[in-house]
C-alpha cells in the first residue's frame, strides 16, 4: 500500500506505526562529494522518519541518491550534515569502529548483488554474524539454534548445508534476509532486493520481506527503482537528485524535503 | 578461525596445491641444507669432530692439512705459548689400505692418546687405548671398517705392512670423502714409514692444542700465530670454515638457499594477495555487515600459518623419505633443529610477504557493498 496523500516525508502514515518509537530518524541529511566547484550533492537536506515496524519504499531512478541515503541510514557512510538516529541511537558522531559495531548489532542489510559469502553454507552465512561478534560456548549454541529456526521459517531447512552457488537467486535472497534478521535488528535496509530476480521471484521475495517484517514488527527501508514493488510498503518516499519527497501511487513527488 | 577454516575446507584443492608447492620448496631448502652439511662433514668432518680447541698449521700450507707440517722447534714453541694447556702432534695422510678384502684409499689421523685431537663423536665401541687400535668413520663400517675389522696399510716396496684393528666407530669423522681412521701418533708414523721406508722423520701435520680452562681459543690461536714464526693458529671452527674449498661450497649453497628462502614467501604472499582480490566481494560484505578488519586479517594470517605448517609437514615427510636413501651416500639425516628453524624462518617470511594481502583487507571500504560493482581495494 502506498501512501496517497502524505504531506511530510518525515511522518509515518499509519496510526499504529506512529504509536511506536521511530526505528529510524534522518534529520537534515546532506551528503556532498568533493569540494568547491567540483562538489556534487548526492543527498540534499533529507529528513525521514520510519516508525517501528513500518515498511518504507524509497523510490528513485538510478543516481538519485537513494542508495547513498540508505548507506547513511545504515552507518556505512557518514553524512556531511545532519542527524541519524537508529533505534534510539544517534550514530551521527560515531567513529568508524562504533559504526562497525552498530552495523553488526543494530541494523540488518540486504544488498543488491553480493549478499552471501560464497565459501560459507546457507547456515554459516547466518552464523557469521554471531561469529563476528565473537560468540563462544552457549552463545554459539544459541546462535546455531536461531540459525536453524530462521532457515526453517524461511523454508530453507533443506538448504542449510548448501553453498550459495548451489542455491537459486530467490533462495539466496531468502538466506540474505535471514542473515539480516539474525540479530533481531530494529531496522533492516534493503538495497534493490529484487533487481537481480525475475518478476515472479521478485514478487515472492517482496511478499516474504513484507511477511517477515510484519511478523517481527521490524522496520525496514526498501530502496527500489521499480514502482511495481512499492505496494508491498506501508509508505513510499521518492528521491530525485538527492531531494526527498513523498510520492503518490504513480510515484510523482508531492512534497519537498 | 571460523572463516579461515571454513574457506580452507571448501577450497581444499586450492589451498592443498599451495601447501604442496610450499612443501616442495621447503623440502628443497631442507635437502640443500642437509646436503651442504653432509658435504662439509664428508670433506672435513674429521676436523670438526675432534677434541682440539686450536689447530696450528704451517703458515705456508694456507690452512690445508695435506700441505702442512710442523717442525720440532715450532712444536716446542707452540707448547710454550701462554694459554696453551697441551700441544700434541696430529698427523694426517691418505693411504692405500686393505679393508674388507679390498684395496681402497683411507685417511689416517694420528693423535697422542689421551691428548687433544681425539674423535668426539664416538657412537659405538671405544677410543684406541694402545698402539694398533683405531676408531673408524661409522659411515664406512660396512666397507670393512666395522668394529673388530682389521685395516692394513698397503706398503710400498721396502716398507712393512701395518695393521689397525677397529675398536670404535665415530659419526661424521670423514676427511676428503674417504674412510677415515683415528689412531695413535705412533701408528700414524708406522703407516708413513710403510709407504715411505726412507723417511728419516715423520712430522705432524698440525699441532692439536687444548687451551687452559677459561681461555678463549681464538685469543690463544692468535697468540700462537704471533709468537711462533711460520705457523697459523686456528680455532676448530675456523679450521672448518676456512678450509680450502669449504668456504666456496658454502657460498654457492648460500646463494641457492637464499633464493629458495625468497621464493617460498613470495609464492605464499602472491597467492594470498590473489585470493584476497578474488574474495574481495565477500570481504566487503563482511565489513558491511559489521565485521571489524581484525578478524578478517586474523583469518588471513591463520591461513598463511596453516599453509606453511602443512607445507613444512609435507616437506619433513619428503625429507625423511629422501634420508632413507642416504642422499647419494652423503649421509643426509633428519634432525629436528634444522627442520624447526627452517619452518620458523619460512613462516616469518611468509607472514611478512602476506602484508600486501593484509593491507588490501585493511583498505576495504564497506560502502563498496552497495555498489554491486565489486570492491574498491
Amino acid at each position: 500500500m502506498s501512501s496517497s496523500n502524505p504531506s511530510d516525508s518525515s511522518a509515518p502514515s499509519g496510526a499504529a506505526v506512529l504509536a511506536t518509537a521511530p526505528a529510524l530518524r534522518l534529520d537534515g541529511i546532506r551528503k556532498v562529494y568533493g569540494t568547491g566547484e567540483n562538489a556534487i550533492v548526492a543527498v540534499d537536506h533529507a529528513s525521514l522518519t520510519v516508525g517501528g515496524g513500518e515498511i518504507v519504499a524509497l523510490l528513485g531512478p538510478s543516481g538519485s541518491g537513494k542508495t547513498t541515503l540508505l548507506s547513511i541510514a545504515g552507518g556505512l557512510l557518514a553524512a556531511t550534515e545532519g542527524t541519524v538516529v537508529v533505534g534510539g541511537e544517534d550514530i551521527s558522531g560515531h567513529s568508524p569502529r562504533e559504526l562497525t559495531e552498530f552495523r553488526r548489532s543494530k541494523v540488518g542489510f540486504v544488498f543488491q548483488s553480493v549478499n552471501l559469502v560464497p565459501f560459507l553454507t546457507a547456515e554459516e552465512n547466518l552464523l557469521v554474524v554471531s561469529e563476528l561478534a565473537g560468540a563462544r560456548g552457549a552463545a554459539r549454541k544459541q546462535a546455531r539454534t536461531r540459525a536453524k529456526e530462521l532457515l526453517a521459517e524461511l523454508g530453507l531447512s533443506h538448504r542449510a548445508g548448501n553453498l550459495p552457488a548451489q542455491l537459486s537467486g530467490g533462495e539466496r535472497q531468502r538466506v540474505a534476509i535471514g542473515r539480516a534478521l539474525f540479530n533481531s535488528p530494529a531496522l533492516v535496509l534493503f538495497d534493490e532486493p529484487t533487481s537481480a530476480l525475475d518478476t515472479k521471484i521478485g514478487e515472492q521475495v517482496m511478499e516474504l520481506i513484507q511477511a517477515e517484517m510484519r511478523s517481527r514488527g521490524t522496520a525496514s527501508v526498501i530502496v527500489t527503482h521499480d514502482t511495481r514493488m512499492t505496494h508491498y510498503a506501508d509508505r513510499t518516499v521518492r528521491i530525485v537528485d538527492g531531494v526527498l519527497g513523498l510520492a503518490d501511487a504513480a510515484g510523482d513527488v508531492s512534497g519537498d524535503h | 578461525m571460523f572463516l579461515a577454516l571454513s574457506e580452507m575446507r571448501r577450497a581444499k584443492v586450492r589451498f592443498g596445491l599451495l601447501a604442496g608447492a610450499v612443501g616442495l620448496l621447503v623440502f628443497l631448502i631442507l635437502f640443500q641444507q642437509a646436503l651442504l652439511t653432509g658435504l662439509v662433514n664428508q670433506f672435513i668432518g674429521a676436523l670438526k669432530n675432534q677434541s682440539a680447541d686450536v689447530l696450528v698449521f704451517n703458515a705456508q700450507a694456507r690452512k690445508n692439512l695435506e700441505g702442512s707440517i710442523i717442525l720440532p722447534d715450532q712444536a716446542a714453541a707452540i707448547a710454550a705459548v701462554e694459554g696453551v694447556d697441551v700441544a700434541a702432534p696430529l698427523g694426517e695422510g691418505t693411504f692405500t689400505v686393505l679393508a674388507g678384502g679390498e684395496e681402497t684409499d683411507a685417511v689416517i689421523f694420528g693423535y697422542e692418546l689421551g691428548g687433544p685431537g681425539a674423535p668426539t663423536t664416538l657412537i659405538e665401541g671405544r677410543l684406541p687405548e694402545v698402539g694398533g687400535e683405531a676408531v673408524a668413520s661409522s659411515r664406512n663400517a660396512a666397507d670393512g671398517f666395522d668394529i673388530g675389522d682389521t685395516v692394513t696399510v698397503v706398503p710400498n716396496p721396502g716398507g712393512t705392512a701395518t695393521t689397525f684393528t677397529v675398536v670404535g666407530l665415530a659419526r661424521e669423522i670423514n676427511y676428503s670423502v674417504s674412510p677415515t681412521l683415528f689412531t695413535d701418533f705412533a701408528g700414524f708414523e708406522t703407516a708413513r714409514r710403510a709407504v715411505n721406508p726412507d723417511a728419516t722423520q715423520v712430522l705432524p701435520s698440525v699441532m692439536a692444542v687444548r687451551v687452559v680452562a677459561g681461555a678463549d681459543p681464538a685469543e690463544v690461536a692468535d697468540a700462537i700465530t704471533a709468537a711462533v714464526e711460520g705457523t697459523e693458529g686456528l680455532t676448530r671452527q675456523q679450521a672448518v670454515d676456512e678450509s680450502p674449498g669449504v668456504a666456496s661450497v658454502r657460498q654457492s649453497f648460500s646463494v641457492i638457499l637464499l633464493l629458495f628462502y625468497l621464493v617460498v614467501p613470495l609464492v605464499t604472499g602472491l597467492f594470498f594477495l590473489i585470493v584476497t582480490f578474488q574474495k574481495a566481494g565477500a570481504l566487503t560484505l563482511l565489513r558491511a555487515i559489521g565485521s571489524p578488519a581484525g578478524p578478517l586479517v586474523r583469518s588471513l594470517l591463520i591461513q598463511v600459518v596453516a599453509v606453511v605448517l602443512s607445507g613444512a609437514v609435507l616437506a619433513t615427510g619428503l625429507f625423511w623419505l629422501a634420508s632413507l636413501g642416504g642422499g647419494g651416500g652423503l649421509g643426509i639425516t633428519v634432525e629436528p633443529m634444522p627442520v624447526i628453524t627452517t619452518t620458523l624462518v619460512v613462516l616469518v617470511l611468509a607472514l611478512l610477504t602476506s602484508f600486501a594481502a593484509v593491507r588490501r583487507v585493511l583498505r576495504i571500504d564497506p560502502i563498496a557493498a552497495t555498489t554491486g560493482a565489486g570492491v574498491q581495494v
